[in-house]
């Protein structure tokens, strides 16, 4: 019984409990127990990886209930590597809020950190369907509050669209799981992975249905298009610390889609077959191509950023697509890579914007400290057109090199998205830091902020890193992909099917 | 290892120069020299070996399941072009340090300079077409820093996005190309690739992965109709220019048809594009640069034009032709760069690079005067100097290649040659030649030495070359040409071929039809003003500034926040998609027996309905349409109770009582009326797409109620063990609170998370002094004008303890009977809410002894910690145990630890709703609401 | 009886989805109250329709299906605390802005 698994949900809600309780009102105390709770969570990432990597999937059976009649948690490979990811992000978003001050501008910003650490982490490590549909609310209802943080006309306006989407989704989500136990029984995962081979052939309409509902809500999560409206607005009006923390939010919807795609709707399963495929494949090019546009159209550097953050998921998504090994170990590599580029990207803009007389990329403005900020964007941008020497291109080259069957269509999205965006980042780019500025009203720079710069900073080493040592990256990843097509090893983990 | 080293120096020290400016320009300078002195000598140290015909090879793993490896190789071309970009890299160090002005930030420069250095080495070093490829884009990156070097240039910066979006695009297309290569040869090693000669021109795709190749070597290489950036990247300081477009970055592409010659020239389809390309480009840059009054300018031109006639050579296909390619590279390098390094000078010291303010300069800058004189005829391809040789050996080739016709060729390079002697001499003649002027815009002198000494140093190169070339250049052009034909090369190079060569002939038609054009100049000038001529730079902007437009309208207008559009967007494609999913699997109709029509339901069923259906009409008064939406809600929690399911009416009924009563005091803040917006057919549109949901979410559920779950619901388990398993009678709370208590805590937790949110913002809105004013000022409300009725007021002081009390019992129960700590901490809260109604904010605000957030923090503690207990256990979260207690006067009852868990619920819903409360009050307070403030402030109370 | 209900379900979804599309946020909200409304019942009735069967051990011979009742109790929860949440934001967001409309307009 291993009750790490369920570490990285109860550790941030019982601080997040104190800091509500016992620390309420003292930021200082608030900022260390957060920190020293985000530092514990990486621990914990760490362990669980190694544990997922020699052990295999293990579930955790809350309650004591055997699956599938209580709710289990899985850790494998891909949530344990999820979890690390959301912890790296986390440290960074923290280090970064505490540097700029944004989480004194508002009540509440480290337990709502927290909340939404927890609610991310379970999503990751659920292996109950509608648990996982708690989990997103908990996520949500923080993010809800991060994203307002601060408040502001334009951005409490932003979140009530921002909400109200969400809420039709989660309706979506629950229509999807009613229908999903009302054709099944079950709500496990596992138990779905083990049953649906068996459906009846009357009930495979239903089942088709719930099954493209359940992708639409990860679409919505993900910001597919057509469902993509909701983000730029949300992500551009959010404070730029929130805005890159949610980097990693559109990745959950990467992450069930993986999920679902390849343990209970995989694309040998008769039922669905490859309606999951016939999806996802059209809408991930369209939101790439969406994205791409937006990058080289974008009137400011955070619309900017939210249209790059639309493109890598729909370069994820792409790849995700295909649901083969490869393209899936691939999309794992890009979404590593573009969580980490998109947050830094967010973390720029908002370098930016806190120096700057105003957002618009058009009417040069002057931009305090700019020299550094201007490296720092290079390096993001590059990062996020895919362009040497950063993981972008080796994410690419991955992708691209996954799809050689598919060579004319999907090499030709992503080469000419890379394309655009490069136009745009280097309009942008020069618009912002070499155009000079008629007028020299520089808003009162806020200071050297040398915590801010830190947080960036390590979010590019990070891509760095991921560069440096695509080798072992990939390798772990191509495991962890290879798992994820063997559901049989998930199955039995839970106690079900054939014992081992 | 040590390969790899050359590589990676230019990249290390990129950092040095940054640093060491602090310590003086100088030291800055000679810091960026000794790191590529340094790379040079590791090159020259293997150097011997490769001149013995040896492969020097490095090999790390980097990316081996892709194929992706940091592997290098010298061979003869790799010589040559490394030794190019390190050695005239050097010169270029020694020059930009005494051209750059104190203003300039000279450490950046050198960073950049070396940058780009690195990665131009690592392109004629890799061994792999991927690592290839990183470096490929990378000289693109890193030469858009060196041209937006002067970033108030507005030419600097445009120029610098050109070439980026031109070099870095074909990189792109170079990518695919690459990726084709390596697919049909299994392989990304160069060593592997250049074996697999026949394999890739017998695969389907060599085309295509030509064609991609190609774009990307022409767009490097600036060939036509690619050409247009090279020009504008110009407004760069001449130290970039004279590296990037003499040495480095335009020969790249040079380089990259040399490396890929062995497996991808001697087609037809090659020969066709390749070869025309270099012809089109030769003559018509030639031709250009004759009319170009900007020394840059021109001198951009004629590279374009040399690089055109080396592509050419390339594209011929045959070993001879390659041969001179390579001579010529090393020529133009030698003469350009000090062409380049000359115009600076001029622009330095005459403040001016136009050639009609120029002339005369002769006598004010003799050394200069002699460094061009040398560097243009050879460009012109006078004899003796290296110019010529490869010229004329370019000619023979030219004269021997049909294309078309057997002469087209040679005529087309003839004339090519006399514009190349006509520009070259129009260089000299119109800027050192003539009369003195008076009015340059400053007193043009000699510079000082370490201006002059690069340009000097390659003068002598020229001359050298010029003079011996079997001494000085036949080696390097043996090895280098070797390595590109894949077979020995011995070359020849003399200065007299004999009378029989038609070269001879074409020099010297060249060199008078040359010196024709320059005699006709003004006539020629005249014209080519008055001819109309496509401006390269117009077309790229008239292709990329509507591209940006068209991408800001439709991104901005897409994205515009009109929620009405995403969400119908949204409806109108959940519908489609689940339609397309159902038609595409097979439906049986269910079996299930159905439930007779019960009247009462009916009846419910119908008010229901009316209520609901009215909602959409009467929507715009704003209390009314809450009074509605309230109805609709109360009378599901009937329908639950006859479909079995109390507690699901008890919680119902609760939570619609609390959400009707906060929507009510919200609609205090917020305009009674909606006004009438949307016109008719939008309202039509809008019923439409509501009504396809509807249906489809209808008739799902029809599908659902009448079927059998096609496998046994686990809710089996569920009912039989929640007695003996979870000791409670009520299975939906055994559920809750054990079963799927994870749940729940995830539950509450969004709860209290709602409230923390819902206190951060009214704490923010109070902040804000704006929204305190506009909530001072706004008018006050009738309604909240009114005064308290009394009965309400008592009713509810007695309420309190009552639904207390009730709230303990339906607690204490929820295990067994329907109930639990969710509905007791909502009827807490009802009875609160009451208390608020009744005698307004103040009171109640006053009244709230704890704090809010204590109660939400210890509810998820509690719950947390009842969850955490049974890890003393060794037992996982939330597992529960359970003991009867028989606590008088109750009933017996058995206290479960779910119980605590259940207290956990209980403190969260009750804590997260009046922390809801109180932050509403908060903003209600600052409201002129002056009614309400004392507590039985009545009708008639005063 | 059951086709009464999924009748139920589909005008509740209906309304909710039509208010949803005005341009205040107001009728919004209520929107998302008659959504919900719809989901709770849907997710209901996916344990199927059954009179007196209430799931409590031993107060009758059947018994309706118990999760769904728990899995909608769970939703009526959490969509209360959004609702609540979205109130006061659209409060503020009058409060701020001196309107109510939904639509971004120029601050998108």
């Amino acid at each position: 019984m291993n009750h790490w698994i369920i570490a990285p949900v109860v550790l941030p809600a019982i601080v997040a409990a104190l800091m509500v309780t016992l620390l309420r009102g003292h930021l200082a105390l608030q900022r260390m127990a957060s920190l020293a709770a985000i530092l514990a969570l990486n621990a914990v990432a760490l362990a669980l990886i190694w544990s997922a990597a020699t052990n295999g999937p293990e579930a955790y059976f809350l309650g004591d209930w055997p699956a599938p009649f209580g709710i289990t948690l899985m850790l494998d490979r891909l949530s344990a590597l999820m979890v690390a990811l959301l912890a790296l992000l986390a440290l960074i978003s923290a280090l970064y809020a505490i540097g700029s001050g944004w989480d004194a501008k508002g009540a509440h910003f480290h337990p709502l950190l927290m909340f939404l650490l927890m609610g991310i982490g379970g999503a990751f490590l659920t292996g109950d369907a509608f648990n996982l549909f708690v989990f997103f609310e908990v996520l949500l209802i923080a993010s809800y509050g991060l994203m307002i943080h601060g408040g502001g006309s334009a951005r409490t306006r932003a979140g009530i669209q921002y909400i109200a989407f969400n809420l039709v989704a989660s309706s979506l989500f629950l229509f999807a799981l009613a229908l999903l136990y009302g054709v099944t029984g079950t709500l496990n995962m596992a138990d779905l992975a083990l049953k649906l081979p068996a459906l009846p052939e009357g009930d495979t309409a239903l089942l088709r249905v719930a099954a493209v509902m359940l992708i639409l809500v990860f679409a919505i999560k993900g910001a597919l298009v057509p469902l993509q409206f909701w983000l730029p607005g949300t992500y551009a009006n959010a404070p730029g610390v929130v805005a890159a923390m949610f980097a990693v939010m559109t990745k959950i919807g990467a992450y069930a889609a993986i999920r679902f795609g390849t343990l209970v709707f995989p694309p040998d399963l008769p039922a669905t077959g490859t309606v999951l495929v016939d999806l996802l494949r059209p809408a991930a090019l369209v939101t790439l191509a969406v994205g791409a546009i937006g990058v080289l159209g974008a009137a400011t550097l955070p619309r900017l950023a939210a249209f790059a953050g639309i493109a890598s998921t729909g370069t994820v998504f792409v790849a995700i697509s295909a649901f083969t090994p490869a393209t899936v170990s691939a999309a794992l590599y890009y979404t590593l890579h573009s969580t980490l580029a998109t947050a830094a990207l967010f973390l720029v803009a908002d370098l930016v914007a806190r120096r700057r007389a105003h957002v618009r990329l058009v009417d040069p403005a002057p931009i305090a400290q700019s020299g550094l900020i201007a490296a720092l964007y290079m390096a993001a941008a590059i990062a996020l057109a895919g362009m040497p020497p950063l993981s972008g291109f080796i994410g690419k080259l991955l992708i691209l090199d996954a799809f050689r069957d598919q060579a004319p269509l999907v090499w030709t999205a992503i080469l000419v998205s890379s394309f655009l965006m490069i136009l745009g980042f280097a309009r942008a780019g020069s618009q912002l830091f070499w155009k000079p500025a008629e007028t020299d009203i520089a808003p009162d720079a806020p200071g050297p902020e040398p915590l801010a710069f830190a947080a960036t900073f390590a979010l590019l080493a990070a891509l760095v890193a991921l560069t440096v040592f695509a080798g072992p990256v990939t390798e772990a990843l191509t495991t962890t992909a290879a798992g994820l097509f063997d559901a049989q090893a998930y199955i039995a983990a839970n106690g079900l099917g054939a014992t081992p | 290892m040590s390969l790899a080293l050359i590589v990676a120096l230019p990249f290390l020290g990129a950092a040095i120069p940054g640093v060491a400016i602090h310590a003086g320009r100088n030291a800055a300078a000679i810091l960026t020299g000794a790191i590529t002195a340094l790379a040079l000598l590791l090159l020259l140290s293997h150097a011997p070996a490769v001149l013995r015909g040896e492969l020097v090879q490095t090999r790390i793993d980097w990316l081996p399941a892709l194929g992706l490896n940091a592997t290098f190789f010298l061979d003869g071309l790799g010589l040559l072009f490394a030794g190019m970009i390190l050695g005239i890299g050097l010169l270029i160090i020694l020059y930009a340090r005494f051209y750059l002005a104190k203003s300039d930030p000279m450490g950046q420069f050198y960073s950049y300079l070396l940058l780009f250095q690195g990665a131009m080495v690592g392109i004629v070093l890799s061994d792999n077409i991927l690592l290839l490829l990183i470096f490929w884009e990378l000289t693109s990156l890193s030469s858009f820093l060196l041209i937006g070097y002067w970033k108030h240039l507005p030419e600097g910066r445009q120029g610098a996005r050109m070439a980026l979006a031109v070099t870095g695009g074909g990189g792109l297309a170079m990518i695919a190309g690459m990726l084709i290569l390596g697919n049909i040869t299994g392989s990304y090693d160069l060593t592997v690739i250049l074996q697999n000669k026949d394999l890739i021109q017998a695969s389907p795709w060599y085309l295509p992965a030509l064609i991609l190749i190609l774009l990307g070597a022409f767009t490097k290489s600036a060939q036509f109709p690619f050409h247009f950036w090279l020009p504008h990247a110009m407004a760069a300081p001449t130290p970039v220019s004279a590296y990037l477009h003499s040495a480095t970055m335009v020969k790249a592409g040079l380089f990259l048809m040399a490396r890929m010659w062995p497996v991808l020239a001697g087609t037809p389809e090659w020969f066709w594009i390749v070869a025309t390309t270099g012809l089109v480009t030769m003559v018509m840059a030639a031709k250009i640069a004759f009319f170009k009054d900007d020394l840059k300018a021109l001198l951009a031109f004629s590279t374009v034009s040399h690089l055109g006639l080396i592509t050419m050579l390339l594209g011929f296909g045959t070993k001879a032709a390659a041969t001179v390619a390579v001579f010529h590279i090393i020529n133009h390098a030698t003469f350009k760069a000090a062409l380049f390094m000359s115009a600076g000078i001029v622009d330095h010291e005459a403040h001016t690079r136009d050639l009609s303010r120029l002339g005369g300069l002769r006598t004010l800058m003799p050394i200069t005067f002699g460094i061009v004189t040398l560097a243009s005829l050879s460009m012109a391809g006078i004899p003796p100097l290296n110019g010529f040789l490869s010229k004329e050996l370019m000619l023979e080739e030219a004269a021997h290649t049909t294309w078309l016709t057997p002469w087209a060729m040679g005529l087309l390079a003839t004339i090519g040659a006399a514009f190349s002697v006509a520009y070259s001499f129009r260089f000299l003649a119109h800027g050192f030649l003539g009369p003195v002027r008076d009015d340059y815009p400053h007193k043009p002198h000699d510079p000082g030495f370490g201006l002059w000494a690069a340009p000097a140093f390659l003068a002598l190169l020229v001359v050298l070359i010029g003079l011996f070339p079997m001494l000085t250049a036949e080696w390097l052009v043996d090895v280098a040409a070797g390595a590109v034909t894949g077979e020995p090369v011995a070359v020849k190079i003399k200065h007299w071929h004999g009378l029989d060569t038609p070269a001879l002939w074409m020099s010297l038609a060249a060199i008078g039809g040359g010196l024709l054009l320059l005699g006709s100049y003004p006539r020629l000038r005249a014209i080519w003003d008055a001819a109309p001529r496509p401006e390269a730079k117009r077309i790229f902007d008239g292709l990329i500034e509507p591209l940006a437009t068209l991408a800001r309208s439709v991104t901005e207008g897409l994205h515009n926040g009109n929620f009405g559009r995403a969400l119908t967007l949204a409806v109108l494609t959940i519908a489609g998609v689940a339609l397309w999913a159902f038609l595409g699997g097979a439906h049986a109709a269910g079996t299930r027996a159905l439930l007779p029509i019960d009247p009462v339901v009916t009846g419910i069923w119908a008010v229901m309905l009316v209520a609901a259906a009215a909602t959409p009409f009467l929507h715009r008064n704003r209390v009314t349409a809450l009074l509605l939406t309230g109805i609709v809600g109360l009378l599901i929690a009937p329908l639950f109770v006859l479909f079995s399911a109390p507690d699901l009416a008890l919680t119902q009924i609760s939570v619609e009582v609390v959400t009707v009563l906060l929507m009510l005091l919200a609609l205090h803040f917020l305009p009674k009326e909606t006004p009438a917006e949307s016109p008719v057919p939008r309202r039509v549109r809008d019923a439409a797409v509501a009504g396809i949901a509807g249906l489809g979410i209808g008739g799902l559920a029809y599908a659902i109620m009448t079927r059998q779950p096609a496998f046994d619901p686990i809710s089996a388990f569920h009912l039989a063990q929640s007695k003996p398993g979870a000791g409670g009678t009520n299975a939906v709370n055994t559920i809750i609170v054990d079963f799927r208590g994870y749940d729940t805590y995830g539950e509450i937790i969004v709860l209290g998370i709602a409230a923390l949110v819902i206190f951060a913002l009214s704490e923010t809105l109070l902040r804000n002094p704006e929204v305190t004013r506009l909530l001072a000022t706004r008018p006050r409300d009738r309604e909240s004008g009114d005064r308290h009725p009394m009965m309400l007021v008592v009713a509810t002081r007695l309420l309190l303890p009552m639904a207390m009390l009730v709230g303990v019992y339906i607690y204490l129960r929820g295990h067994n009977m329907p109930g639990g700590g969710f509905v007791a901490g909502l009827v807490f809260a009802i009875a609160y809410l009451m208390q608020y109604m009744a005698s307004g904010y103040e009171w109640s605000h006053a009244r709230q002894r704890y704090d809010h957030h204590a109660l939400i923090g210890w509810g998820v503690l509690v719950a947390s910690l009842a969850g955490v207990g049974a890890w003393f256990f060794g037992l996982p979260f939330l597992t529960s145990g359970y003991e009867y207690v028989s606590l008088w006067p109750l009933e017996k009852f058995e206290l479960a630890t779910a119980a605590i868990f259940d207290l956990g619920v209980f403190l969260c819903v009750l804590g997260a709703v009046l922390l809801t409360l109180a932050s509403l009050s908060r903003l209600a307070l600052r409201t002129g609401e002056r009614a309400n403030t004392h507590a039985y402030d009545t009708e008639g109370g005063r | 009886m059951e086709a009464l209900v999924a009748i139920a379900i589909g005008v509740l979804t209906a309304v909710g989805l039509y208010l949803m599309l005005r341009l205040r946020t107001f009728p919004v909200i209520l929107g998302l109250t008659f959504l919900s409304y719809a989901v709770n019942l849907f997710i209901f009735v996916s344990g199927r329709l059954a009179e007196n069967a209430a799931p409590i051990i031993g107060s009758s011979e059947t018994y309706a299906d118990p999760l769904p009742q728990a899995l909608a109790l769970t939703a009526i929860v959490i969509s209360f605390g959004m609702t609540a949440v979205i109130m006061i934001m659209a409060i503020g967001g009058h409060l701020s802005s001196g309107h109510d409309r939904i639509d971004l307009g120029d601050d998108a």
